[in-house]
């Protein structure tokens, strides 16, 4: 069943002279418990692609649906309900907030969905499962980067999203920390039936998810589907 | 380096714009008030030269020194003006042999004579002077009608003498005086006090008097210190300094007396018994102008204060990018370098431009509210001037705008330097910061191990909160600078209430009431006294209200025996003119107690109810001092505001002695003759206060001592009839009823008094209308400053909010990019406007509260002297302020909260 899907998607930046087409006409579904790499060059579209898929901007043309809702019919305040509820980012910079810690760091978002009812026994299991329990009370500067990471991806999936988007999670970290990381999205994949879009523009960690999509010069490049849909058990 | 400079100051456009205005902002107030209070200054000296007249010392002279001056001075002047074009000189060359030659050391503009040639007090003391045309000039005694006397019995004088002596206002009739009879030729311009003790007559050189006693008028050149030339002046013609006599009104702005050195006046104030924190400031207001000064050096602090706070929360921005600058191994002092470029750009620039906006704004404020300055306000005292008085004196003339450019000067350096002390700073804060610290922004918050969601919390509070509070430093230096411009403002506020009430109680103690009326008795006898039948008719003239008669009588206070300030009645006591017809004023007994002379009035039930705004102790209420007869004391003050009545309190009792009328005699009043002569009484004290209201002026408060000893007592004229058998009056005051006319109402009181021996009208109706129009503008004056500098605090205070949001940008996208609704957002910013707004508040209440108002009440009450500072800011001021800063503050952070909704979660996050 398809979670997400992309209908003729465009999305040009800037007008006349200066104008930047960054995508066009983009079509994809991308199956529910999918964990999809979309890799493609510096300045291919995919970041872009992400943040049109997660509702954080805007795409000038087409039609994007999640779980069968159209979000260019959503109001402001109904896409950030849903994209809240449904959809958790992980960054390349980590994008924590340097002053809380890290438990109240990963409670942030429920705080704003749920109010004050935050259910405190997820919290502790994510982090136990994270491995950084024992961090809870350490500010991101006092984190190694894998650290931080670590708690960001706690923080995306505190909510329990059905999708998962991740922007170069690995990016800033050292190979030994990427397989972790790798590891920790794909048990969480597994684990909570969660789709996961993840922009990489590194080729071999890419390979390691369930399906590759790229992207050139704003485009889908068709025909390198490399692995089947579900599996790829390469790394875990 | 500049082209740096110049390349940040146009991608920052706006913070560029905040530096620049707040430069604009902080030169146009800085020049601004200093031209303002410069002019003020100016106008105060070209006033004071009004009224006292435009000379700076006086010496009295006989004939043999007058004539070695008159030949000194004038061999001075011949060779200065044989010289000039002789031999190519320059003009420098000539001014300075100018100053040597007129006296080595001193240049005598001019000097006038002056000569007593009799004196006559008959019905009032009439001077017969001869003066020439430069002491005229001098006192501005300027011939308004007819011509100058120039035989025997010839004479001109102002119309106030000529009126009392019953002249018909024609040039050429006669009117008599003593034993004979005068031409009069011509009128003069009237003296500043229509009402001075002496009244003067002049006559010409063939005038043969009973004596003669000449005095020289000096007016030195101003552009030098006065003392230093009245020294060489004095040390020429070998006079001594006991003969010289200052224009005080005029020399204290140009430096008559040799000012003591800072350290001296310091060490006095600190270590000595007699000197305390009051004498610091004044002294130092004395000899160095210390309200002008210190006002330009706290506006050079203000405004560089307000810079360097805009400037350091622009630059906080740009941080990372200095950061990575020095990575690429340019020096911190290279960027210094360029910080300092940039600030100075923007200060050469902007300090032109605001000096020409403040003192645009300013001069059109100044020419419209001209009343406000000249120091009408405070200081009448000390010059022995009632307000009145010296409104008459001053006339409604408009006044000059002056530019200060020392101020303008003053502040270009010191804001220059502090422009280059600001950039330093920065780069200080800089370098004690590691370079990945400063790439990466401000980092420096206090870490507290607690886990807030472990509770039912609000996150986004927590969030705002940490956001506020992740630097006290910085938070406490922001709450602090935001509350400066609210607290300036209630200070600002509360003088001009006080001042305003200081103001009118001034009126009413300095002529009685702000009576637009005033007859009284040009005598020092209590025998002469304005018959009760005379008041009852003015009482009853249907176009007179508020008539208030009062009865006069002088009385010495016995049995006084704690003098705390035993140094108060000093000067009184060695006065010639006191000893000579009181015997002194404090008289100390072999039994260790003083007797001290005092006036001693009856006022109307009316006048005393509004010695209520005077009172220090107790109250002032006509049915007690009636039932109990009681007596309201006069309180001594000193130099510095304090007041003293030997000790006593309400409830405490004093005996009071004074002649008996029936066979008066002047002789009387010096307390020296049998028991059966005086009446002696035991009065307890109702009430202290702190000044009488309607004065004599014929007694005790003589000339010098006009509005400096008031030692009085107060009782009912019902009183003084009982006590003492007083039932005629010595002076009234009246008002004119409302739509009167008021010259009919004057010539109507004038026709009631012709009969009575020695009384004067004095018609004050046109200065009191002065008087009250100033006072309004004074207020008017005064909100406008207030409102000038509050504006300047608000645009800090928006400035700093919004620059307060836009530095936590990243973090915002953060929040937005996990979810929180656009209401929610704004729900956050609010709170965070709503909390600076309400500690900023919080800070401003308890700064004005406990600090700043302390220093307010000491400073009215010690150096400013106002008479009561009963006045508070109006509770709706008070909370206007505190809302308006909650809403600015709101307004300010809403409006980068604005911007952010508006801008892209993205760009915001990976800033």
């Amino acid at each position: 069943m398809s979670i997400l899907e992309l209908q003729n998607v465009a999305k040009v930046y800037g007008r006349a002279e200066n104008q930047v087409i960054a995508l066009r006409d983009i079509n994809l579904q991308v199956e529910e418990g999918e964990f999809a790499a979309i890799v493609g060059t510096s300045g291919s579209g995919k970041s872009t692609l992400l943040n049109l898929i997660g509702g954080l901007d805007y795409p000038t043309e087409g039609k994007i649906f999640i779980r069968s809702r159209e979000t260019g019919s959503l109001s402001r305040k109904e896409l950030t309900l849903f994209r809240r509820r449904n959809i958790g980012f992980v960054f390349q910079n980590y994008s924590l907030m340097p002053v809380l810690n890290v438990y109240d760091n990963v409670a942030l978002p429920v705080t704003f969905d749920r109010g004050r009812h935050i259910n405190r026994k997820y919290i502790e299991e994510l982090l136990r499962e994270l491995g950084i329990w024992e961090k809870r009370k350490k500010y991101p500067g006092e984190l190694s980067g894998g650290q931080q990471q670590r708690v960001a991806i706690a923080r995306a999936l505190v909510n329990k999203p059905q999708v998962l988007l991740c922007d170069e999670p690995t990016g800033n970290l050292d190979s030994a920390t990427t397989v972790e990381v790798m590891g920790l999205l794909k048990a969480s994949c597994r684990k909570y039936k969660q789709t996961i879009l993840m922009v990489t523009h590194n080729e071999a960690i890419a390979q390691t998810c369930d399906r590759v999509i790229h992207i050139e010069d704003g485009q889908i490049v068709t025909g390198k589907r490399r692995f089947p849909a579900k599996g790829g058990d390469g790394v875990c | 380096m500049l082209k740096l400079a110049w390349k940040y100051m146009r991608y920052y456009k706006s913070q560029t714009l905040a530096i620049f205005m707040s430069i604009l902002l902080t030169a146009a107030l800085l020049s601004g008030i200093s031209s303002l209070m410069y002019s003020s200054q100016k106008n105060d000296l070209a006033n004071s030269k009004t009224i006292y007249g435009d000379w700076h010392y006086y010496v009295e002279t006989d004939a043999k020194q007058l004539q070695a001056i008159e030949n000194g001075e004038r061999l001075g002047r011949s060779s200065q003006d044989g010289q000039p074009g002789q031999n190519g000189e320059t003009k420098q060359g000539r001014k300075t042999r100018q100053g040597r030659q007129s006296g080595g050391g001193y240049r005598l503009r001019r000097y006038g004579k002056y000569e007593i040639r009799d004196v006559v007090s008959e019905e009032f003391p009439i001077y017969f002077i001869h003066a020439d045309e430069t002491y005229r000039q001098m006192a501005h005694r300027d011939l308004l009608k007819g011509t100058l006397p120039s035989k025997e019995d010839e004479i001109a004088a102002d119309s106030f003498v000529l009126d009392n002596l019953g002249f018909s206002g024609n040039p050429g009739d006669s009117v008599r005086i003593g034993e004979r009879n005068f031409v009069v030729t011509g009128i003069l311009k009237s003296r500043w006090a229509a009402d001075s003790g002496e009244m003067e007559i002049f006559v010409s050189g063939d005038f043969t008097g009973r004596g003669s006693q000449t005095f020289l008028y000096l007016g030195f050149d101003e552009d030098e210190k006065l003392y230093r030339q009245l020294d060489a002046f004095l040390g020429k013609y070998k006079i001594s300094s006991d003969a010289v006599r200052g224009n005080d009104g005029v020399i204290q702005y140009l430096g008559g007396e040799e000012p003591a050195g800072i350290f001296e006046i310091v060490k006095f104030g600190l270590t000595e018994e007699e000197g305390n924190f009051t004498y610091i400031v004044l002294k130092l207001q004395s000899d160095y102008n210390l309200a002008y000064n210190g006002m330009i050096f706290l506006l050079c602090l203000l405004g560089s204060f307000v810079v360097y706070s805009v400037f350091s929360i622009s630059v906080e921005k740009r941080t990372s990018e200095y950061g990575m600058l020095k990575t690429l191994g340019i020096s911190g002092g290279q960027i210094c370098g360029t910080l300092i470029l940039e600030l100075w750009t923007l200060f050469l620039v902007g300090y032109p431009f605001g000096c020409f906006l403040g003192n645009g704004v300013l001069s059109l404020v100044y020419q419209k509210f001209a009343g406000v300055f000249g120091g009408k306000g405070t200081g009448m005292a000390e010059r022995g001037l009632s307000a009145a008085d010296q409104t008459l004196a001053e006339g409604t003339d408009a006044m000059r705008f002056c530019l200060s450019w020392e101020a303008m000067r003053f502040g270009f350096v010191f804001l220059l330097i502090s422009l280059a002390a600001a950039a330093l700073l920065v780069v200080r804060s800089l370098s004690g910061r590691s370079l990945k610290e400063v790439m990466s922004g401000d980092t420096s918050f206090t870490r507290r191990r607690k886990i807030y969601a472990l509770r039912p919390v609000n996150m986004a509070g927590v969030v705002v909160r940490k956001f506020m509070f992740a630097n006290k430093k910085k938070v406490a230096g922001i709450l602090l600078s935001l509350s400066v411009g609210g607290c300036i403002f209630l200070c600002t506020t509360y003088m001009a209430e006080n001042l305003k009430v200081h103001a009118e109680l001034s009126l009413k103690s300095d002529d009685g009431l702000g009576s637009e009326y005033r007859v009284s008795l040009k005598s020092g006898s209590l025998y002469d006294t304005i018959p009760e039948a005379a008041a009852d008719t003015i009482r009853s003239m249907p176009e007179a209200k508020q008539v208030y008669a009062t009865r006069f009588t002088f009385g010495e206070v016995s049995h006084v025996d704690e003098l705390e300030w035993d140094t108060y009645f000093e000067y009184e006591n060695a006065d010639d003119y006191f000893i000579r017809r009181y015997g002194g004023i404090c008289l100390p007994q072999e039994d260790g107690t003083y007797r001290i002379k005092y006036d001693v009035y009856g006022y109307d039930d009316e006048m005393i109810e509004q010695l209520d705004g005077f009172t220090l102790e107790g109250a002032a209420d006509p049915d007690v001092l009636r039932s109990g007869n009681k007596i309201i004391a006069v309180a001594l003050m000193d130099g510095q505001g304090n007041y003293y009545f030997y000790g006593k309190k309400p409830g405490d009792t004093i005996t009071l002695r004074v002649p008996r009328m029936d066979a008066y005699t002047d002789e009387l009043l010096r307390f020296e003759s049998g028991e059966e002569n005086y009446i002696e009484k035991e009065f307890e004290i109702a009430a202290i206060v702190s000044r009488p209201l309607a004065r004599e002026e014929g007694f005790l408060q003589q000339g010098f001592y006009k509005d400096t000893l008031m030692t009085s007592l107060i009782m009912t004229n019902d009183q003084m009839e009982e006590n003492f058998g007083i039932t005629d009056y010595s002076f009234i005051n009246a008002s004119p009823a409302e739509g009167a006319d008021t010259e009919k109402v004057s010539s109507e009181i004038l026709e009631v008094i012709r009969d009575v021996p020695k009384a004067v009208l004095q018609d004050y109706t046109a200065a009191i209308r002065t008087r009250k129009n100033y006072l309004r503008q004074q207020q008017i004056f005064f909100s406008s400053v207030a409102a000038i500098l509050l504006a300047i605090s608000l645009f800090h205070i928006a400035n700093s909010m919004n620059h307060t949001i836009l530095a936590r940008r990243r973090e915002y996208g953060i929040i937005r990019a996990m979810g929180i609704t656009d209401s929610g957002f704004y729900k956050m910013i609010l709170q965070t406007g709503i909390l600076y707004g309400v500690l900023a508040d919080v800070c401003i209440f308890l700064l004005y509260q406990f600090v700043f108002r302390r220093v307010m009440d000491y400073y009215m009450a010690h150096v400013l002297q106002f008479l009561h500072l009963t006045a508070d800011v109006p509770n709706q001021v008070l909370l206007g302020i505190m809302a308006l800063n909650v809403a600015i503050a709101v307004l300010a952070v809403m409006a980068p909260a604005r911007k952010l909704v508006r801008g892209n979660i993205i760009s915001e996050i990976t800033r």
